[in-house]
């Protein structure tokens, strides 16, 4: 069959509106997209080659390294896998602790993807608001963790350190601040007649769609699946009993507008875990041993799963990570931008399913 | 018109305002008391355990040297990655970085070692670097300093019939000496780290 095209445009590797360098090639008529293909492969690390052969301790600090914004759920499937090869059983409490952590990344990683999308769509007050407020949150993770990005809190049968009376009272009190500038961001979001003219129907995913594309994370929840949370299987979220959200929508405005209830919703279950945080110890020990296992969790852009086989050292013999990522780039480029009206809102629908090209390449 | 003036006008000539307008200003940066930091040394005496550079999984962040006033780990600052196992790790609290070591204290933490060394004996051809190398085997048996023959079996590493054999591996201290000495990368030594939070034991 013979398409009608009239040119062929190129947009990146290096775009001003894009956190990480990946090339999208649309082929397009006038400025309507006809369809699109992503080409990867500008910052490969090979990351998965230099953990082979590596005792547990090193490869624990390398997990976390490879992403730089959702390093700490690459720590917990890193650890939880070990865990699981040789039954090391955590203790409650860090359990919970693990949770908390985990769900301060997420919101930080939301927020972010929310500003690069607002940035994109040229709106850059709501932008700054949004960075303004992940500091807030960074401030927060450091004042747990001791570090901002790669916190290295998760380690075989515990975590590294507990959580004082003194950081509840100020977890808290950030969390009702973080609650109350979210619930009003997120109230400009959804109100902006601007922002409904760049976001509303543009992009549209529908659910066949997502399903045939195997689309996971904010992206398929904002087609109306959200079956696919890998946190439905963690027992700490089942204590906690946590349901994903899910829209109908499918455009821009519904991946976006997911983040921001996931965000709310991450605040909720953070309280929940202060709640009910048992006393008790943060550190079972425990040694890593042989074995081999897949096991998966749910970062902020979806299903993490790792491959790990080890040996009776606790040495990471192979491994293979798969990241969300590329699922939701293949059912970004094949299904969104398919009829995408102008190539202004091929970046905006790039950037609003989150691509994090870090994770995918590795 | 007249109002809006007006609106602009009460916006503006706000003492607040003016001064924050002229005198701008962003807050000094500070590091918080608990940012976990490149490891900074307490000024306690070191007792050349080599627990810290044992414990590193970045190679070449830390080594411990003699100075003037006694041995002292020094940190490599490019090669560091601010895990702070380091500042866990050591038995006297020689580093610090961030509140590791008061929370150390407070939860009650211990960090054990042991280590486990595989030879391969498909790759080992018996040529007996790794048990002259061995800094323990010195200790134990002068004789291996100069690569004379055995005269015990209270060796780390004896090689017997033409292969490398480990008989004592509750000795080993981890420098991985015989490892950076092998030929043919058959040995492989590994520590196991295990860390247990004790909250009603007593310090």
């Amino acid at each position: 069959m013979k398409r009608t095209v009239d040119v062929s445009i190129p947009i990146g590797p290096v775009h001003p509106c894009w956190k990480e360098p990946a090339r999208v090639k649309c082929e397009t008529r006038g400025e309507r997209v006809i369809s699109a293909e992503v080409e990867l492969g500008y910052m490969k690390k090979g990351i998965e080659r230099i953990m082979k052969g590596r005792p547990w301790q090193e490869v624990m600090f390398l997990a976390e390294r490879v992403c730089g914004i959702c390093s700490v759920i690459h720590n917990m499937v890193f650890i939880e896998a070990l865990e699981h090869i040789s039954e090391i059983v955590v203790p409650e409490r860090a359990a919970y602790l693990r949770v908390i952590v985990n769900e301060l990344d997420r919101m930080q990683s939301h927020i972010l993807a929310n500003f690069s999308y607002c940035y994109t769509i040229e709106h850059e007050t709501l932008g700054m608001y949004l960075l303004d407020t992940r500091e807030k949150v960074m401030d927060e993770l450091e004042r747990i963790t001791g570090a901002r990005v790669t916190c290295a809190f998760i380690v075989p049968g515990g975590v590294r350190f507990d959580l004082r009376a003194e950081d509840v009272l100020h977890l808290r009190a950030s969390l009702d601040i973080l609650e109350q500038d979210i619930k009003r961001y997120t109230g400009i979001f959804e109100r902006g007649p601007m922002i409904a003219l760049r976001s509303r129907g543009v992009g549209i995913l529908t659910q066949e769609a997502a399903r045939e594309s195997c689309a996971v994370g904010p992206t398929a929840k904002a087609s109306g699946i959200a079956d696919m949370d890998r946190r439905l299987h963690h027992p700490t979220y089942q204590k906690l009993g946590f349901v994903p959200i899910s829209r109908n929508e499918g455009d821009n405005f519904a991946r976006i507008m997911v983040r921001f209830q996931e965000v709310i919703q991450s605040i909720a279950l953070i309280r929940k875990c202060l709640d009910q945080l048992p006393e008790g110890p943060i550190r079972g020990g425990g040694i890593p041993g042989a074995g081999e296992i897949a096991y998966s969790g749910e970062a902020p852009r979806g299903e993490l799963s790792y491959f790990i086989k080890t040996d009776a050292a606790g040495r990471v013999l192979e491994i293979s990570i798969q990241t969300p990522s590329i699922m939701n780039i293949e059912a970004c480029c094949h299904y969104m931008l398919k009829g995408v009206a102008s190539l202004a809102d091929v970046t905006s629908t790039f950037v609003s399913s989150d691509p994090c090209i870090a994770c995918t390449e590795r | 018109m007249a109002l809006s003036l007006l609106y602009y006008a009460q916006e503006f000539l706000r003492g607040e305002w003016a001064k924050k307008f002229l005198a701008a200003k962003t807050a000094p940066l500070v590091t918080p008391p608990h940012f976990r930091n490149y490891p900074e040394l307490t000024g306690k005496t070191c007792t050349h355990q080599l627990i810290c550079m044992m414990a590193c999984p970045a190679p070449g962040a830390i080594d411990v040297v003699m100075t003037p006033e006694g041995w002292k780990p020094r940190i490599h600052i490019g090669h560091c990655i601010r895990c702070g196992l380091c500042v866990e790790a050591c038995p006297n609290g020689v580093l610090t970085s961030g509140r590791i070591l008061e929370s150390m204290f407070y939860d009650n933490t211990k960090l054990s070692f042991s280590f486990r060394i595989d030879v391969d004996t498909e790759k080992c051809m018996g040529c007996g670097n790794c048990a002259v190398a061995c800094p323990v085997n010195k200790l134990i048996d002068a004789q291996m300093s100069h690569g004379g023959r055995a005269s015990t079996d209270d060796l780390l590493l004896k090689v017997s019939e033409g292969k490398c054999h480990v008989l004592h591996v509750e000795k080993c201290t981890g420098c991985k000496t015989c490892e950076n000495h092998c030929p043919n990368e058959a040995i492989r030594v590994a520590r196991l780290l295990e860390a247990i939070h004790s909250p009603e034991e007593e310090l």
